[in-house]
């Protein structure tokens, strides 16, 4: 079934791509919450502020925002799928 | 080196080219003459070039293919071949090929009255491997210079660039950032030892020498 092969060989491509994304968006965030404490607040547990930055984001819609890479994908073939057959 | 890292280069950007040129779809104004069915053989190396429509002809080595014949507005042939991709690459979803030959059959004009059509499809058309593009989709026209943008294709390569660029900007300051930096270290612990060596060659060889046999006198 090509659907199915389509589905999973999809599915795996766009999870690596999630899982590097999501390696990179925290990383940025470590560095920007790092150069935060570094420049304006200097002061109390710079770990802990790290830490607290990072929790935060996990909950945030930001984060959540990286699974369009996944949704985009399936919106875009629907997109193409309608166009291509159903519009003259 | 040099020149090996160039042709690398050159033949890595020939084939990303070639791959899109084939991939993308591309627009022709053409009049429509005919279709017709013909029995294609599938069992040589040209079969990457048709079409894997349903689950069945993977295994077959021979199978009706439906062809679009046109004409374009400088009076030259073109022929397109009409093909399911189905959920197959390149990813065009194209499952309505029996209502593109409908289309196709109710747009046929002659010469003295000719209807123009758009016909969008991707790949190419070569005599020698009898190779033909697939038809996609078809719209009718005004006239033979009718003007025919490409914006999926133009946003396609817009967002293929900008993802390309995003890539070679983030890595070019990763390598910036902790490659560059250890190559340096690498190099300068490379000097440390070779200066050390040479200064201990340096005391080793006095020693060395201290045990050779003076030059009595």
């Amino acid at each position: 079934m090509a659907v199915l092969r389509l589905i999973f060989v999809g599915f795996f491509i766009l999870t690596i791509i999630y899982g590097i994304a999501a390696l990179y968006s925290r990383s940025v965030r470590k560095a920007k919450l790092a150069q935060e404490w570094d420049t304006e607040i200097q002061q109390g547990d710079r770990d802990a502020f790290i830490r607290e930055g990072l929790r935060e984001y996990s909950g945030s819609f930001r984060r959540k925002l990286l699974f369009g890479i996944y949704i985009v994908p399936v919106l875009v073939i629907l997109t193409i799928i309608y166009i291509t057959n159903f519009v003259n | 080196m040099r020149y090996i890292k160039w042709v690398f280069i050159i033949v890595f950007w020939t084939i990303v080219l070639t791959f899109l040129h084939y991939t993308l779809p591309q627009k022709d104004v053409v009049r429509i003459v005919n279709t017709y069915e013909e029995r294609q053989d599938l069992a040589d190396w040209t079969r990457i070039f048709w079409s894997v429509p349903d689950d069945q002809s993977e295994t077959l080595i021979n199978r009706d293919v439906q062809f679009i014949q046109a004409i374009r507005p400088n009076g030259k042939n073109m022929v397109y071949r009409n093909e399911d991709t189905g959920w197959n690459w390149p990813p065009y979803f194209k499952f309505d090929t029996a209502d593109l030959y409908t289309d196709a059959n109710d747009m046929i004009s002659t010469k003295d009255n000719p209807v123009w059509v758009s016909v969008t499809h991707y790949g190419w058309r070569n005599r020698f491997l009898s190779v033909f593009p697939n038809a996609i989709s078809m719209k009718q026209v005004e006239g033979p210079d009718a003007r025919v943008i490409p914006w999926v294709s133009i946003i396609i390569l817009i967002i293929l660039f900008a993802i390309f660029w995003a890539i070679r900007v983030r890595w070019r300051r990763f390598r910036r950032a902790r490659i560059d930096p250890i190559l340096q270290d690498a190099g300068e612990t490379w000097d440390g030892v070779d200066q050390r060596y040479t200064e201990t060659r340096g005391k080793f060889g006095r020693w060395l020498d201290s045990w050779r046999s003076k030059p009595k006198n």
